[in-house]
């Protein structure tokens, strides 16, 4: 009973469970969804983990993945918007394609939403997990197209912050336009007299 | 043919007038319970 | 480009392709040498914008002494030279020849690999607080006019003095938090800079004036950056006086045209009046009218007070959602000099961390055509927000996607009639598994809510970091954008048994993706008239829109679905899985007229 992937290759999922400290294992009882974790499909391997983002976190999903030759990783933690970043890169260092993870929210979504309804949170969290497992298994290597990147900025304002970020952006070898859309740059800053703390004029 | 028609809202169930013009896509709110849940009444004319 | 503006913008990260419009300026920046000459003989006069229209200014003019470019301006609508017979004679004196009555805007395209957004603040106009008079009483004024009577570059070289009577004030009072902190009228947050401005106020009048008294009403002073508490304690060394309570009315004696101020002293208790030759009134900040325009071009998100919303509150602070645009100054939020200037240099070093690579990676999730299942309809080429994908409907050759313009919305792909495109990591298999797995167990218990990325999901992530509490029984999907969601996933949905859908995306002026989520408008609309013919409570798919920054509207929407859920009775259930079960049918009895065959076929093939 194989269980293949797009591309005929066996799936092998590793499920991360983050207790996040208290913030999720406080809520969610996640040693319940590690084990649950365990029995779906496509599941090799699961560990729960303190803190899956820190640096011994992260060197368990690379051993994780060098020792059971996982080709998919689910990482159930904290929202894909905080550390989806964080965690391609640990695939990426661990010879997998970033686009082979999945998150699951357990934590904006779950745990810190449902703060007095531990168990009913953690039957949620189980689904949020069943459910990246289900995506996980259909996931596909993505190469992400590199494109050049223009030597210019452009700089919308030109108040003291347009300004500054103009000068340093030039400072730093940058052909850079500033936009300003009265005659002259300066913003409201000009028209003040003198400035705090410093006392000293405006212009 | 702007102009206003009636919306029934489906979350809290109340109906409103609110502007209307075919075609133009637009973001509706229920004033009663700021849902967006805010479908169209088609009258049966003729 | 001084006196310019944005009038479009195209591409993406690092290759941004903007088109600024360089307004007529009627004068030769280059040639200009602001010698004079031409104000002296101009005979229009206007008021002066920079002095605050406290003195004048004629319609040719340099908007103030050490302006950049060092140039003159025309005002072409006040100016007479238009009219060929009527005056012409600022051109006569003009020795360099720069003006031109016939100078046109210029629309100019420049590249840029990088945005940095620094469009600033505007000060709030104290018309409609009417209990201070500000319109009524002349020797009312806003610290922002205050600045400009102090300055020894303005209207009055620096002297201090009352617009009645010009003399200088004996008293002097300054209100605090004008537009600001007040639920009522004005706005709900702190200004920031307004405590320390009249701080600052107090001690460059008493360095001029050091007989004048002050005392400034407040309800807090908030001195809280480095070297201020210091500041603060030497304006109370000078004089000024400070308490705390805002008047609710302010009276002017006809006679002396000098003011009564009626206050609340709340650290002592009971009702005061204050006399005062002249009030300033501390007014605060708020977003300029015409950020929605850059939030448009730039496809941006704003929080709820109406400044520019960051990727992240504390970890991307001055990084905008979208990829290579980035955020400075009071455009983010009310903020003073230094906090601008700091935060300028965050943005211009964190632009420069993308632009010095050479190459940046974009994300891979965008759109691909089948080209075996495409009929050519041109339906996507209209969809597509982007003009990504180019389609010859007469030829009936497959559509392409040029896929470096392509941003992955999703809603061709989601429009498709015929399931010929697909989208990179948010295949319609990937989608449906999620569904078909949450709903495996107990379907009838929960609700099923597609979030976009940028916007309603963001609002749930925003609704756990303040810990809005809402019932436990939803599930989100998310999608890039909600124009990604087709109408079969939420027919599948009902069809495995889900009470209710719930669709969130963007407000349609969040949209990350210009207009997609007009789609997801109208797709629902049409799935309400088609759950209604198949005697589906229409209502049982839900929309709502939520942005990034309603964490508060996400966790009521989430209490309200959840009401709705709890009303869904098991009959209902039972017949719609019975009225939708072709919806789950595997596409076996007519290859030709195939549902999405590729990832359909891959689907089935998972268990061997």
């Amino acid at each position: 009973m194989a269980n293949l992937d797009g591309g005929g290759e066996e799936l092998r999922v590793g499920v991360f469970v983050c207790q996040c400290g208290h913030n999720i294992a406080g809520t969610v009882d996640c040693d319940d969804v590690a084990k649950f974790s365990e029995g779906l499909e496509g599941v090799v391997v699961v560990y729960n983990n303190k803190y899956t983002c820190s640096e011994p976190g992260q060197l368990e999903i690379k051993k994780g993945i060098d020792e059971n030759n996982l080709n998919r990783v689910v990482v159930a933690s904290c929202s894909p918007r905080m550390h989806e970043p964080t965690f391609r890169a640990t695939l990426v260092e661990a010879g997998l394609n970033p686009y082979l993870l999945e998150m699951a929210n357990l934590r904006e979504h779950c745990s810190w939403v449902h703060m007095n309804e531990k168990e009913a949170a953690t039957e949620k969290a189980k689904d949020l997990v069943k459910m990246a497992v289900a995506r996980a298994r259909s996931l596909e290597a993505q190469d992400e197209m590199v494109v050049p990147i223009t030597q210019k900025a452009l700089v919308i304002g030109g108040g003291i912050a347009g300004v500054q970020a103009a000068l340093d952006l030039a400072d730093a070898g940058y052909k850079i336009y500033l936009v300003e859309k009265e005659p002259s740059i300066g913003g409201i800053m000009a028209a003040i007299d003198k400035t705090y703390p410093t006392m000293d004029c405006s212009i | 043919m702007a102009g206003e028609a009636k919306f029934t809202c489906l979350r809290c169930g109340c109906d409103f007038m609110l502007p209307f013009t075919p075609g133009v896509t637009e973001e509706r709110t229920c004033p009663k319970c700021m849902s967006n849940s805010v479908r169209r009444v088609k009258q049966k004319k003729d | 480009m001084a006196y310019s503006e944005v009038e479009n913008v195209a591409g993406y990260v690092g290759n941004f392709t903007v088109t600024v419009r360089k307004k007529a300026r009627y004068v030769d920046v280059k040639e200009c040498t602001a010698c004079g000459d031409c104000i002296d003989v101009c005979p229009v006069t206007a008021p002066d914008e920079f002095e605050e229209g406290l003195s004048t200014r004629k319609a040719i003019y340099q908007p103030f002494p050490q302006a950049v470019p060092s140039a003159f301006v025309l005002n072409i609508d006040e100016c007479l030279g238009n009219n060929p017979i009527a005056c012409g004679k600022c051109l006569e004196v003009c020795d360099k020849d720069c003006i031109d009555y016939d100078d046109k805007d210029k629309l100019v395209d420049i590249d840029v690999g990088t945005i940095i957004v620094t469009t600033g603040m505007a000060v709030y106009d104290p018309t409609e607080l009417d209990e201070f008079g500000y319109t009524r009483y002349e020797n009312v004024i806003t610290s922002m006019e205050f600045e400009r009577l102090i300055n020894s570059g303005g209207p009055t070289q620096g002297h201090l003095i009352r617009l009645t009577d010009l003399k200088e004030p004996k008293t002097v009072a300054f209100i605090q938090c004008v537009g600001s902190r007040s639920e009522n009228k004005g706005n709900p947050y702190c200004s920031n800079i307004c405590c320390m401005n009249t701080v600052k106020d107090c001690l460059l009048i008493k360095d001029h004036y050091p007989d004048v008294k002050l005392k400034v009403f407040y309800i807090d002073i908030r001195a809280f950056g480095k070297g201020f508490e210091d500041l603060f304690q030497r304006s109370k060394e000078k004089g000024a006086v400070y308490i705390r309570g805002i008047p609710g009315e302010i009276e002017e004696d006809p006679e002396t045209k000098s003011l009564k101020l009626y206050v609340e002293n709340t650290t002592e208790g009971g009702t005061e009046c204050h006399e005062a030759d002249m009030v300033i009134l501390s007014v605060g900040v708020h977003p300029r009218e015409d950020s929605s325009a850059i939030q448009k071009l730039l496809t941006l998100q704003r929080s709820q007070d109406g400044f520019f919303l960051e990727a992240h509150p504390k970890l991307k602070p001055v990084d905008a959602a979208t990829q290579g645009v980035f955020f400075a100054g009071c455009a983010e939020g009310p903020k003073d000099i230094k906090d601008s200037v700091t935060q300028a240099g965050a943005a211009a070093a964190r632009a420069n961390r993308l632009m010095m690579q050479g190459k940046v990676s974009v994300e891979a999730i965008t759109s691909t055509i089948i080209p075996e299942l495409c009929k050519a309809c041109g339906i996507c080429v209209n969809v597509c927000p982007y003009h990504a994908i180019s389609c010859d409907t007469e030829a009936k050759t497959p559509a392409t996607v040029v896929e470096a313009a392509c941003s992955g919305c999703g809603a061709c792909s989601a429009e498709c009639p015929f399931g010929a495109i697909t989208m990179k990591h948010f295949t319609d298999k990937q989608i449906e598994s999620q569904i078909d797995a949450m709903l495996e167990v107990d379907p009838q218990d929960k609700v099923l809510a597609f979030a976009c990325n940028w916007c309603s999901y963001s609002g749930g992530d925003l609704a756990g970091t303040n810990r809005f509490q809402y019932p436990p029984n939803v599930r989100l999907i998310r999608t890039m954008c909600s124009g990604r969601v087709d109408k079969k996933f939420v027919l599948r949905a009902f069809a495995r048994g889900a009470p209710i859908v719930l669709l969130s995306g963007c407000h349609f002026a969040d949209c990350h993706y210009i207009n997609a989520v007009h789609w997801t408008q109208r797709r629902v609309e049409k799935l309400w008239d088609q759950l209604e013919k198949k005697g589906i409570r229409p209502d049982r798919l839900q929309l709502e829109w939520i942005s990034a920054a309603e964490g508060q509207k996400f966790a009521t929407v989430m209490r309200a679905v959840e009401e709705l859920r709890q009303k869904v009775t098991p009959e209902e259930v039972e017949h719609t899985k019975r009225v939708l079960k072709d919806v789950l049918e595997p596409p076996k009895k007519d290859p030709a007229k195939g549902k999405p065959a590729e990832s359909e076929s891959a689907a089935s093939g998972v268990a061997v």
